[in-house]
């Protein structure tokens, strides 16, 4: 093709798409979403803005495409050192902020020191430095090795080190997608396309997020003011005229987490710690073969869920070999059996050197969800004779019990540092992570070993051999040391007039996490 | 004074009263035992959760509906009232048991009167249900937590009553009469305290059982009561809201009807017992 046709060719095609019919005739209406995520303490994502979802105001690094691929957003190239300490980033030249000044290395440097120093819900401590090395280039120093920092690269919006202040809060400058027209705390936030953003037009002239309880985001969008909204999956299939439901899967699961101690140890506060029955892997190992986790998800979730065998199903790093074959009652009797946990006195419950296999599954009482898995679990364990107590508490009284009784915990995060918290016996008794005080030095190496890895991906094979590596692992096959559940559908009501492309794999909690891929959505209607 | 004034109202064998009595009081029983027995022959926890039979209309095999997790709202509700009752009859005991004691310690002795006429003010004066929530938070919640809630804090108005109506008899000419005859205290107070106090502690410890079914429902309805997974009123009555946005009105009617039947019932067979046992009471 000579360059005179292709001259020429430039003119028809533009002919071409302005005779073309509109696809986007008439104006495309102003969003209004109803999908919770309002943060308590404003818009800094030093504080943990964003970590659950879209920051909105402020562009990231790195970011995680549908399939969970990091690619780059504000860095063109990134690498991880030799000895897997520093971390070379290479920043984009284009990248403004809001107020239309130029984001520099010194703006990154900046935000990853004082999210170091904040101690925040950003937990960055593993940080020992943030330098410039060059005007597009920073260096990010840590203390050792750890593949999961990875996540901060994802996760940490990147602020104006001139505008940071007290207020920013409030009033957040940043390089994303969207910048701050109004926020009403409690009732709504408004946002307008950030003109300066490097990732081109967003056809929605505003975006307005509405917050409030779960019923008036219906209400709303009965009477058609909101086009998406986060709606619980009871009555999730009768959207309103105009709407379609959506069931996006999501890795935010509920399981059982168990004691794996003997009963007798006091933690430091004096809380006490372990449990003679669950500490018994036969119980837990014939708990997982039991359960019909398809039943549970039709009992608690109306069908829309998933069953979960692992912490993490369905991601990168997940080990599907971990999982046994579940709704197996009679391998379950069988496990048991062969334990030696049989019952002698014919009263349905089985017995073991003189202790019955009973024990307590705390939830907490305020949510309804867990109660519905506790008292479906406790149902299907009768089966084995299994006595399984279910027991509501709130939050304060569940950190007492938590070392001993088991709880109905929910997890599911976009980062592989949640299975090595929740299975590191240096986690033990740390915060929410590995209350049972699990510990396998077997998979404690694995846990490291994938936290030394030279790149993310070459740390997937060592995540998934801690969860079974064809002779332990913490997974069902393994140690069960938990007894996962499901994993929960997040249900929305989208207008049939917004198209939002490719949808991931959603992180735990409900309705924010759609608004992952907000700025690439396009408006379908004339 | 008169004689008549300070006895229990003879009644007479087909007076109203009497018929009232009599026709309350077997509601009362009906509904006490009830749900007692239909209770016992359920399991603890109350009916089974099913996949296969949630959110399902009143029918012949369920008359009452199912709920969300598939229980037969029947069983349940029952389950609950039960619940409702032991809970009742409980506070009823602990705080007619504090009326009495107090009551009379205030109407014997000067000194005890004055500390007990602050502390009954101050119950008094306190929101109500405030203080319930106290005691039943600081009790750690739980059936127990809302006996002790309720038992704690609804023995004022009897104790009020009962100082009043013992001052009234210790100082009444028959008691005098019988003092300067020599009779013992014990005996005064067989022969002449028993027989009026008895029938207001009756009426009272009746009249405190609605209030603790009520406020049994209140609290779990907050979440400080029941935990949520065991069968009571107010538990079930929380959860229905979610169900009434869904259309089930079957999950809140029933249950709720079973509060509002069970708690009149106590209400009128105690107001009735009340007007039997009071003198000043014109009409049955």
């Amino acid at each position: 093709m000579s360059l005179k046709t292709l001259k020429g060719l430039v003119p028809a095609a533009l002919l071409a798409l302005a005779l073309a019919p509109p696809l986007q005739a008439g104006p495309v209406p102003p969003l209004v979403l109803a999908v919770g995520g309002e943060p308590e303490g404003g818009f800094d994502p030093v504080l943990g803005w964003g970590r659950y979802g879209n920051p909105l105001f402020q562009a990231t690094l790195l970011r995680f495409n549908t399939d969970l691929s990091l690619v780059g957003d504000l860095a063109t190239s990134w690498s991880l050192s030799d000895d897997r300490r520093t971390w070379t980033i290479k920043l984009r030249q284009d990248a403004k902020f809001s107020d239309g000044t130029a984001l520099t290395a010194e703006d990154v440097a900046f935000t990853f020191n004082t999210a170091r120093d904040a101690g925040g819900l950003v937990d960055m401590k593993i940080l020992r430095e943030a330098r410039v090395v060059a005007p597009d280039t920073v260096e990010l120093e840590l203390t050792r090795p750890q593949i999961t920092f990875t996540s901060h690269l994802v996760g940490l919006g990147i602020v104006p080190k001139a505008r940071y202040g007290a207020d920013y809060a409030r009033h957040p400058v940043g390089a994303g997608p969207f910048r701050m027209v109004e926020w009403r705390p409690g009732e709504q936030l408004v946002v307008e396309p950030n003109p300066y953003w490097h990732g081109g037009t967003i056809p929605f002239p505003r975006v307005s997020f509405v917050f409030g309880a779960e019923a008036a985001a219906i209400a709303l969008a009965q009477t058609g003011a909101v086009q998406v909204a986060a709606v619980p999956p009871a009555g999730s299939d009768a959207p309103p005229a105009g709407m379609r439901t959506l069931h996006v899967q999501s890795v935010d699961n509920r399981g059982v987490m168990f004691p794996m101690v003997a009963a007798g140890g006091k933690t430091a506060e004096g809380k006490p710690i372990g449990n003679d029955v669950t500490a018994d892997p036969a119980i837990r190992r014939a708990l997982n073969q039991l359960l019909d986790r398809k039943a549970l998800v039709d009992l608690a979730l109306e069908g829309h869920g998933r069953p979960a065998h692992g912490p993490a199903d369905g991601l990168p790093w997940d080990q599907p070999a971990a999982a046994l074959p579940d709704a197996d009652p009679i391998a379950a009797a069988v496990t048991l059996e062969a334990a030696g946990w049989i019952d002698r006195d014919g009263d349905g419950l089985r017995e073991k050197d003189g202790r019955e296999a009973r024990f307590t599954l705390v939830y907490p009482a305020s949510d309804s969800l867990r109660q519905a898995l506790a008292l479906g679990v406790a149902e299907q364990a009768k089966a084995v004779g299994i006595a399984i107590e279910p027991a509501g508490k709130s939050w304060d009284d569940i950190d007492n019990v938590m070392h001993a009784d088991a709880v109905l915990f929910g997890w599911g995060a976009h980062d592989p540092s949640e299975i090595f918290a929740l299975h590191h016996g240096d986690f033990a008794g740390v915060a929410y992570y590995n209350p049972g005080y699990y510990k396998n030095p077997a998979v404690d190496a694995h846990l490291d070993a994938a936290q030394a890895a030279p790149d993310f991906k070459a740390a997937l094979p060592d995540w998934q051999a801690a969860q079974w590596d064809g002779r332990t692992g913490f997974g069902a096959r393994g140690d069960a040391a938990w007894a996962w559940l499901v994993n929960i559908d997040h249900n929305y009501w989208v207008s049939d007039c917004l198209d939002l492309g490719p949808l991931q794999i959603e992180p735990h909690g409900h309705g924010y996490p759609i608004t992952q891929g907000l700025q690439g959505w396009t408006w379908t209607c004339n | 004074m008169t004689d008549a004034s300070l006895s229990l109202r003879p009644i007479g064998f087909r007076s109203p009263l009497r018929r009232a009595l009599i026709w309350r009081g077997g509601l009362v029983t009906a509904v006490f035992a009830a749900p007692i027995l239909i209770a016992l022959a359920l399991p603890e926890t109350g009916p089974a959760v099913s996949a296969a039979t949630r959110n399902l209309p009143p029918s012949l095999a369920h008359p009452f509906g199912t709920d969300a997790l598939g229980r037969d709202m029947a069983a349940r509700s029952l389950a609950a009232l039960a619940v409702s009752v032991k809970i009742g009859l409980f506070a009823a005991i602990l705080s007619t048991a504090l009326a009495v004691v107090l009551g009379l310690a205030a109407a014997l002795d000067r000194r005890l009167d004055r500390i007990i006429g602050v502390l009954t003010e101050m119950a008094l004066g306190l929101p109500h249900f405030v203080l319930i929530m106290l005691v039943a938070y600081a009790a750690g919640g739980g059936i127990w937590g809302v006996v002790l809630g309720v038992g704690l804090t609804h023995w004022p108005r009897l104790a009020r009553v009962l100082r009043h109506e013992a001052q009234t008899v210790a100082g009444a000419d028959f008691v005098a009469v019988s003092r300067a005859l020599g009779r013992p205290q014990l005996w005064i107070a067989r022969h002449h305290l028993a027989p009026h106090l008895l029938p207001q502690v009756v009426a009272g410890f009746v009249l405190i059982f609605p209030h603790a079914i009520l406020h049994e429902a209140g609290l779990s309805f907050l979440g400080l009561g029941i935990p949520p997974h065991l069968p009571s009123i107010g538990v079930i009555l929380s959860e229905s809201l979610r169900g009434i946005l869904a259309g089930h009105w079957w999950v809140a009617l029933f249950p709720g009807l079973g509060l509002m039947i069970v708690a009149l019932s106590f209400e009128l067979f105690g107001e009735t017992l009340r007007r039997a046992a009071d003198p000043r009471e014109g009409v049955a």
